[in-house]
């Protein structure tokens, strides 16, 4: 991994060139920003956390990285980075205070990695094998296995660093300390409604706190959220691809801010070999099944219009994304007959696909366009809760999920493509030029060249058609007029949250 | 009466406890667990494996249930699978919320209801009663998370009279409390003010139409009195049976108006302990129900009493 050696010291100012934390605030924080979540919290824990909740904890909690306007890594609390072999030194910025009063430094770094990877819960820190400090500001991980991603993981939840009295409170769930530009105020926040935030007395960026006061709201009901967002209750609020979201986008007085990222809904087609469906093996039925979907009307009647057409694992706007795959295997109903027509299942065939309540309109569309084809997909309900664990077993032929389109490319070799991978549960071999291709992707932690590779890729993966990608839904997030307006609202890359350094309430 | 507090007090217990044990086995037999929210899709075996352990969720369900029995004999209803918030806390934090929800909800069906009730029975096959009457179809037919989004449409979002949602405790200001109660509880109170109105209109019909209230008006007695003194009062009795069964539904409506107006009350907080299997929560959220249904049905027994000497337990 010698080729994975590099090295990068960003300073200050060419952070700032780089457009990070958006303008200097003024120099006394003032005005309330209110943000809805539509999750709810569950914990301020960032190592307890594998899902959504982010804005939670990025006002409290920073990482040692974070994404950069085009998605590549830039520091935060580290100043750069080294990678010689299995081995990650990271040098940290100085004079860093946790808001407890607390010194940030090697030590508690490399304790924050070593209780990440102990927790094992957050997927970005599994090749991690344990972190040690060098000197104060010095530390260095050890890796398992290559890991290209190891930076990119940093910038969010495994990245985010603890005080050591957070890691040691059996109660850090509500009662988190980090070093970010706000502390979080148990006293003015309400269990289950609203958490509230004050600055941080100790920031090490003062003049980035621009807020008196920052509140994130619980609000999971899609249009409770969108009243309050219509009443100026919320300035800013997170929303799937729903009719809540139709109505913002089409409102004159909201706006809907579309951010790189977000879920690209595929079928994965598990039984590649056949051995429970016969037909799955037949490229011809594969070549079938992906041109028989008409993306865009799917996109219009089950997401609202406010997704994109699928035919790879990431959607426009990010590195791994391959302009020249699009189109791949677009809509053409005469097309997959013909292929039907060519293979050996010419009369169909029939699978079983498992769904969960959100996904039933999903399946319903799908099964209308396999239909026209001659297959017959039949819907078997699984529990809430449980289809990402059925489809990794061999109890369906073919399973549906969505990708999150923030994850590094790397996970796609290691959830689908690999034989062990953990969406592949009749652990099929990958063609050569697939396993060649994941091979590479980790290779190099230079995003050029990965980008290079991971394009190549979505090639192959479209030849294949054993994942069939049917629309990428971005990240929404609905904002006021007034949000809109504001020129110190700059969105995270590929999260539904606003960067908050710099952040200032709106006129 | 004494007695009959005593006895309900008594018949708690094995009641609590048979519903313990029932939501504890039905929430166990779903097929799903917390350890796949909490890994999400990412985790493996190994990782579910290794916080089912750490969860103490590899244990038997019995025995599961006797350590949960155990503390809770304490007063201890432990917490939440995902985090350190007490069950008790959160239950007691969300109470008052859902109280304050049932209880004007409950003002508005009351007033509401016997007023329209009267009037309709007080002019009968008049315009009078045949418009309570049509309100009283409408009230019951729609349903309040419906009746809600309507609400808050004119009069949050177009008129901005209150606030489409939220809650402002009554400790911190009881003008606010009342704007963010009054939308959620006419949504939620209109069906039940409905079955009232109803109840008390053919309750009066009937009483109206007594010998003794023919005889109060004939010893002159003044209107406002026979009506209020010897009508209403002998009317209400089966009218409180029927706001004894009301204020339970309400009860259970608020778990959905919740919703709708993002009100942090225990409905809000069941939807997500269910959606996350939460047994901890759930097992508290429960009990507590139990116990205000049948502190409302105590109630209404000692009001019936009240109001009827005859239905006194003796």
């Amino acid at each position: 991994m010698n080729s994975m050696t590099r090295r990068l010291f960003v300073s200050l100012a060419a952070c700032a060139a780089m457009g990070i934390g958006a303008t200097i605030a003024s120099a006394e924080p003032s005005g309330t920003f209110k943000y809805a979540e539509q999750v709810k919290l569950i914990t301020m824990d960032p190592q307890q956390q594998s899902g959504s909740g982010v804005p939670y904890l990025r006002p409290v909690y920073e990482s040692l990285f974070e994404r950069g306007p085009d998605g590549k890594p830039v520091p935060l609390l580290a100043t750069g980075y080294e990678i010689d072999g299995l081995n990650v030194k990271i040098t940290l910025r100085e004079g860093v205070k946790f808001s407890n009063g607390e010194a940030f430094n090697a030590e508690v770094a490399a304790a924050n990695i070593n209780r990440g990877v102990q927790l094992a819960i957050i997927e970005g820190l599994k090749t991690v094998e344990s972190a040690e400090a060098n000197d104060e500001y010095t530390f260095t991980i050890k890796l398992k296995e290559q890991d290209p991603a190891i930076i990119d993981s940093l910038t969010h939840t495994g990245g985010m660093m603890l005080a050591p009295e957070a890691m040691a409170d059996p109660t850090i769930d509500r009662n988190p300390i980090g070093t970010g530009p706000y502390v979080h105020s148990k006293e003015e926040s309400r269990e289950g409604e609203v958490q509230v935030y004050t600055p941080n007395p100790t920031y090490w960026d003062p003049d980035k706190i621009g807020l008196e006061r920052y509140e994130v709201w619980e609000i999971p009901d899609d249009t409770a959220r969108l009243n309050a967002l219509k009443t100026g209750q919320i300035d800013a609020g997170n929303w799937l691809a729903n009719p809540q979201s139709a109505i913002i986008d089409s409102s004159p007085d909201l706006k809907l801010f579309r951010n790189t990222g977000g879920l690209n809904y595929h079928v994965i087609i598990s039984d590649r070999e056949g051995a429970q469906v016969p037909a799955f093996a037949d490229m011809n039925v594969r070549q079938a099944m992906a041109h028989s979907i008409d993306r865009a009307a799917f996109g219009k009647a089950i997401l609202f219009g406010l997704s994109e057409d699928s035919y790879q694992p990431y959607g426009k706007g990010h590195w791994a994304y391959n302009p020249d795959v699009e189109g791949a295997y677009a809509y053409d109903v005469e097309k997959a007959r013909e292929y039907m027509a060519k293979s050996n299942f010419p009369d169909g065939f029939s699978f079983d696909m498992p769904s969960i309540p959100i996904y039933q309109s999903r399946l319903e569309a799908l099964a209308g366009f396999f239909n026209e084809i001659g297959i017959t997909m039949n819907i078997v309900p699984v529990e809430p809760g449980t289809l990402a664990r059925r489809s990794r077993t061999t109890d369906f032929p073919a399973t549906n999920l969505v990708w999150n389109t923030n994850t590094d490319p790397k996970f796609v070799a290691l959830r689908y493509i690999y034989e062990d991978a953990a969406y592949n549960p009749f652990q099929t071999k990958p063609s050569e030029e697939l396993l060649s291709l994941a091979n590479a992707g980790l290779e190099s932690v230079d995003t050029e060249v990965r980008s290079s590779v991971y394009q190549q890729m979505a090639e192959q993966l479209a030849k294949e058609k054993f994942l069939i990608f049917v629309a990428n839904s971005p990240i929404l997030i609905g904002v006021s007029n007034a949000t809109d307006d504001n020129p110190t609202v700059v969105y995270r890359y590929g999260e539904d949250s606003i960067n908050l350094r710099g952040l200032k309430a709106n006129n | 009466m004494f007695r009959l507090i005593l006895q309900r007090l008594l018949a708690l217990a094995p009641l609590l406890f048979i519903v313990s044990v029932l939501t504890f086995s039905f929430t166990s037999l779903l097929p799903s667990d917390p350890v796949d929210l909490i890994l999400g899709d990412t985790g493996t075996e190994e990782q579910h494996e290794m916080l089912r352990e750490r969860m103490g969720l590899n244990e038997p369900i019995h025995v599961r249930y006797l350590q949960w029995l155990g503390r809770a004999l304490q007063g201890d209803l432990g917490s939440s699978y995902f985090n350190s918030v007490s069950v008790m806390g959160a239950v007691m934090q969300r109470l008052p919320v859902t109280l304050s929800l049932t209880a004007v909800s409950a003002f508005i069906a009351i007033v509401v209801g016997v007023a329209a009730g009267v009037a309709a029975a007080l002019h009968p096959r008049s315009w009078v009663d045949r418009f309570a009457t049509l309100g009283a179809t409408f009230g019951q037919a729609i349903p309040n998370f419906w009746f809600g989004l309507i609400l808050v449409a004119i009069f949050a979002v177009s008129l901005r009279w209150f606030p489409a949602t939220g809650f402002t405790p009554i400790t911190e200001s009881p003008w606010e409390w009342l704007r963010s109660v009054i939308l959620p509880s006419i949504a939620l109170g209109t069906s039940s003010s409905a079955a009232i109105a109803r109840q008390v209109r053919s309750a009066m019909v009937g009483v109206l139409q007594q010998d003794y209230v023919r005889a109060a008006r004939a010893q002159g007695l003044s209107a406002r009195r026979v009506l209020f003194k010897h009508a209403l009062t002998n009317a209400m009795i089966p009218v409180v049976a029927v706001l004894s069964f009301q204020i339970t539904v309400l009860l259970g409506g608020a778990l959905i108006v919740e919703q709708v107006f993002a009100i942090n009350g225990l409905g809000t907080l069941a939807i997500a302990a269910v959606r996350q299997q939460d047994i901890p929560m759930l097992q508290g959220l429960v009990l507590v129900m139990v116990g205000l249904v049948i502190a409302v049905q105590l109630a209404t027994d000692v009001i019936y009493g009240l109001l009827n000497p005859k239905a006194r337990p003796t």
